[in-house]
């Protein structure tokens, strides 16, 4: 039963841990980031080359795939976005679903179509007791969201830059007007949620062992239910909505009579709370 | 403006018009299409390296009656309709003598009726629906059938191992389930039970929920059907959840990647039921294993092998036939112990569905090892 | 000659140019972005096809049932419009793939995993249709849902609904009854699209649950925004580009795809209102050439 629940808190874990950067960017420019699967892929390619560079250290592939992504995300921003800011907002989904078809692409083309093992060490401790246990993946897993989630909680609450994303998310024309750098505060915001995006790739290819050109393609749309379900650009609910996703996919993937797919079951408990609630769980009204 | 635009609308009419048939018109053409792009890639590119290696393999021998032999492929992404265009520009514009399919069933289905219709012979590699070569008596297979291949893994599991107890676990596509219908069927004529039964959907990577149902049965087997992505997951969850029955796994399983893909040693001593033997002794197999690592850098696996024993199968129907499709169809399917695939040998064909040894492999050391093999004739051909 | 590739190419351009056209009036008219228009294209194709292999019906008997059944679900299944708006509709419309795809695969009643197959060609005139005729078919069903299109661009149904699209409160005030045109929408749009999806169940000979996938509904998405959404000659000219892309890139296969990502980005960034959308380039020459022949005077603003 303990076993069971972790395993739960694990895999809500990293559905959150990819939907609080897709939260971010939709709060301060109301645009479908569906690239962000593309970003996230990056950086687990780019966590896996410097796994070969650097003797299959975690840690330095983590840094390294953090940074490559965040600069990757402000590229995108200032490369695509940021010209697309006063148009209706299909057009920025329609260009971000181009880019990540042509990212995927490219992984391909560079990496080859086929899954590559994830061979990281990262020295972090398996957990073993009498009533659960946690693999080290797992345990890192959980550590790694709790502290991005209490760094972002503290840049967005304690600092200025959360300020000014506040205000941007209330009004970017005001914003500008009362002193803030609008653009310097939404590059600063694509680049870390594009490096959670990263940091949530190479976590999941180290769970799952695995980085291929096409592991985007559940994030570009599970990550989405989250995202809703939590209610569109609040972090905190995020975190909730993934865990809560989580357990009903647990619940019910234990039950042997119930074959329904998991991700329609996503999108069914993502509709129903939709039509009770159609701002999402712990969305503002 | 206008002129640019017009120019470009002359240029792009004039590319779609370009003759695919650039090539010199004395060689011989198979055609082939997988899904180079998508989800299925990877499959793909080993599809296409095959059958690559197979065609290197007849030019070297001198080709098809002294003529040399060229591979026309292209990418259907996976797709039903791409596969149906891609069927017609193929006869059509390519005018290739033999279809090979290194696809799925979906793209494979839609392209055999095509194929069938304008009569030129398939050759799917190893799509598995059964409908496929219901399409017409000139689509082959030369892959395992779902039948032979679940019945092989009934006799392995209950004869074989002595276990009563199964745990089942299913690909929720057209392989996992016409396979999982035979497995069971036979299963439990030799008198074991299903204790549980489940299907997932391809592309699952977490198992864990299903894996802790599957160890509060605590079955002797878990016969799990899936390709290597999902397959390793099983392995390494089902070892990090403790569970330590046997696994039974399927050609889905046959691949180098399958061991790499799973956390350290999780892979170990699973058996997989497959056609490729890669402890066999017969000189195509080893010549082919080198080849295709050769050329790939990649160790072979099921899916290059079966497009590699497609092409050659579409070769020897043009050589000993000729070229129209009914005297390739019969030659075909007038084929006897056929010592060039590396499959095989190729016993022979039953309604165009090959009959040949199936294998069991086990994995030791990070390797595939030869476990046991079937040549039974009641277990080796397909199902009516 | 190759005629029966073109044919082919043909026949899937006009599939995908009539799924355009239905998704425009939806997400071009009433504005209600949808990322899920293969859910009811495939529910159109399973519909065809289950009346043909297992009740035995004809395509053109089967077909009235394909509008009326495609109309009824697509208005269950936009009734969520009714209370969800914007991102969240989208992605409420994005799950529909997964939901309408997970019953196809769950119920054995449909198939399940192992799909429908032998789908029978339509026949006409005493013998089933060859690659022409259902060339020629699907070109007068393209017409017909062009002129009909058009028929509805025209009346007042779409004013009600753009008036909606862009301020739902002032439509309200104005007296238009949002709820009933946000449903009427859904139904017309997906009651096209399952023509569609039987046109292309009868062309294919068989339907599986993953043909009508979530990729699928970007697809048609993209075709739209790309020609110029709000536009039936945009949806045309988008359905067309975008399926003719790969088809032409093949020769270098391998980069076909890296490319349509390419050109769907550029095209976008440059001309987001797409390539024939009201304002762009093209369209203004087009429409500044137009005036030249007939030779009356240039105005500014005329649509």
């Amino acid at each position: 039963m303990i076993q069971n629940l972790l395993n739960a808190v694990v895999l809500g874990s990293t559905y959150s841990l990819i939907a609080i950067g897709l939260t971010m960017v939709y709060g301060i420019l109301k645009i479908l980031h569906i690239a962000h699967a593309g970003v996230y892929t990056l950086g687990a390619y780019i966590g896996l080359y410097a796994l070969y560079a650097f003797d299959n250290n975690f840690w330095i592939a983590l840094v390294l795939a953090m940074l490559a992504t965040g600069i990757a995300g402000v590229l995108i921003y200032r490369g695509m976005y940021y010209y697309m800011l006063k148009e209706s907002r299909i057009v920025p989904l329609i260009s971000s679903i181009g880019l990540f078809i042509a990212l995927q692409e490219l992984f391909r083309l560079f990496a080859g179509p086929y899954q590559k093992a994830f061979p990281a060490k990262s020295g972090f401790p398996r957990v073993e007791t009498s009533w659960f246990s946690l693999t080290s993946a797992q345990g890192l897993i959980i550590v790694l969201t709790a502290v991005s989630f209490l760094a972002l909680y503290l840049i967005i609450g304690k600092t200025k830059i959360g300020l000014g994303w506040q205000v941007c998310e209330q009004d970017i024309d005001m914003a500008g007007a009362m002193g803030v750098n609008v653009n310097r505060s939404i590059a600063l915001n694509f680049f870390i949620s594009s490096m959670l995006a990263g940091a949530a790739g190479v976590l999941m290819a180290l769970y799952r062992n695995s980085v291929y050109p096409t592991m985007g393609a559940m994030v570009s749309y599970k990550a989405f239910v989250v995202v809703v379900l939590g209610g569109f650009g609040n972090v905190t609910g995020c975190i909730v909505a993934g865990l809560l996703l989580a357990f009903v996919e647990t619940f019910l993937g234990h039950l042997e009579w119930f074959e329904f797919p998991r991700d329609a079951i996503a999108f069914l408990v993502l509709i129903s709370v939709l039509i009770f609630r159609p701002k999402g769980l712990f969305g503002r009204k | 403006m206008r002129l640019k635009v017009a120019s470009i609308t002359v240029l792009l009419v004039a590319l779609l018009l370009i003759p695919a048939g650039l090539a010199a018109q004395d060689t011989i053409k198979i055609g082939f299409f997988a899904p180079l792009t998508g989800f299925a890639a990877a499959d793909g590119a080993s599809a296409l390296a095959g059958a690559q290696t197979a065609v290197d393999f007849i030019n070297d021998a001198g080709g098809i009656n002294g003529k040399p032999v060229e591979l026309v492929y292209y990418d259907d992404g996976c797709k039903a309709d791409e596969a149906s265009s891609i069927a017609r520009k193929l006869i059509e514009r390519d005018k290739v003598v033999v279809g090979v399919s290194g696809s799925y069933s979906t793209p494979t289905r839609a392209a055999a009726g095509i194929f069938q219709a304008a009569g030129v012979p398939l050759i799917s590699s190893y799509a598995v629906h059964p409908s496929i070569t219901k399409a017409g008596d000139l689509v082959f297979r030369v892959g395992m059938d779902a039948s032979t291949e679940g019945w092989a893994g009934a006799e392995l599991v209950v004869k074989q191992l002595g276990a009563k107890e199964i745990a089942v676990l299913t690909i929720d596509n057209d392989f996992g389930v016409s396979l999982g219908e035979y497995f069971k069927e036979r299963a439990e004529k030799f008198g074991g039970t299903i204790v549980f039964e489940k299907r997932y959907p391809l592309g699952e990577s977490e198992f864990r929920d299903v894996l802790g149902s599957i160890k509060d049965e605590d079955p002797e087997i878990l016969w799990a059907s899936g390709y290597y992505a999902e397959a390793a997951n099983i392995v390494s969850q089902a070892k990090e959840l403790d569970i330590r029955c046997w696994i039974v796994g399927q050609e889905g399983y046959d691949s180098p990647k399958f061991v790499e893909l799973s956390t350290d040693t999780s892979a170990y001593g699973t058996l997989i039921v497959t056609d490729l033997n890669r402890d066999s002794d017969r000189e195509i197999v080893q010549s082919f294993l080198a080849e295709y690592c050769n050329r790939t850098g990649l160790d072979a696996d099921m899916v290059g092998a079966s497009a590699f024993d497609a092409v050659q199968v579409a070769a020897y129907g043009i050589e000993n036939g000729g070229v129209t499709a009914e005297e390739i169809r019969d030659a075909i399917n007038g084929i006897e112990n056929f010592e060039n695939a590396v499959t095989g040998p190729f016993y022979g064909f039953s309604e165009r569905r090959v009959i040949k040894p199936i294998t069991v492999q086990i994995i030791r050391n990070g390797e595939f090892h030869f476990f046991m093999e079937f040549t039974d004739p009641d277990i080796i051909t397909p199902a009516p | 000659m190759a005629i029966g590739y073109y044919l082919t190419v043909g026949v899937f351009m006009g599939i995908f140019s009539i799924l355009t056209i239905s998704l425009n009036i939806l997400t071009g008219y009433a504005k209600q972005v949808s990322l899920g228009h293969a859910a009811f294209f495939g529910i159109g194709a399973y519909t065809s096809a289950m009346l043909t292999t297992n009740y035995g019906l004809t395509f053109w008997q089967a077909l009235p049932c394909v509008i009326i059944i495609t109309a009824f679900i697509g208005t269950l299944l936009g009734l969520p419009s009714l209370r969800v708006s914007h991102d969240f509709l989208v992605l409420s419309t994005i799950g529909l793939n997964f939901i309408v795809g997970g019953v196809f695969r769950y119920f054995s009643f449909f198939g399940g995993s192992m799909g429908i197959i032998g789908v029978p060609p339509p026949r006409m005139f005493g013998s089933p249709l060859g690659n022409m005729g259902y060339f020629l078919l699907t070109l007068a069903f393209l017409i017909l849902t062009i002129l009909t299109s058009y028929y509805f661009s025209k009346t007042w149904g779409r004013l009600a609904m753009e008036a909606m699209g862009e301020d739902e409160i002032a439509a309200k005030s104005m007296g238009i009854n949002v709820p009933k045109f946000k449903t009427y929408a859904f139904a017309l749009s997906s009651a096209y699209a399952g023509i569609a999806g039987a046109l292309w169940a009868h062309y294919v000979g068989s339907v599986f649950p993953g043909n009508f996938s979530f990729d699928r509904s970007v697809a048609i998405l993209s075709m739209l925004v790309f020609g110029g959404m709000g536009t039936i000659r945009g949806a045309l000219l988008g359905a067309f580009l975008l399926r003719l892309f790969p088809e032409l890139f093949r020769f270098i296969q391998d980069y076909r795809m890296l490319v349509y990502g390419g050109i769907l980005v550029v095209m976008i960034r440059f001309q987001p209102m797409g390539l024939l959308g009201k304002g762009s380039v093209l369209w203004n020459g087009l429409e500044w050439f137009a005036r030249k022949i007939r030779g009356g005077p240039i105005q500014e603003g005329t649509t």
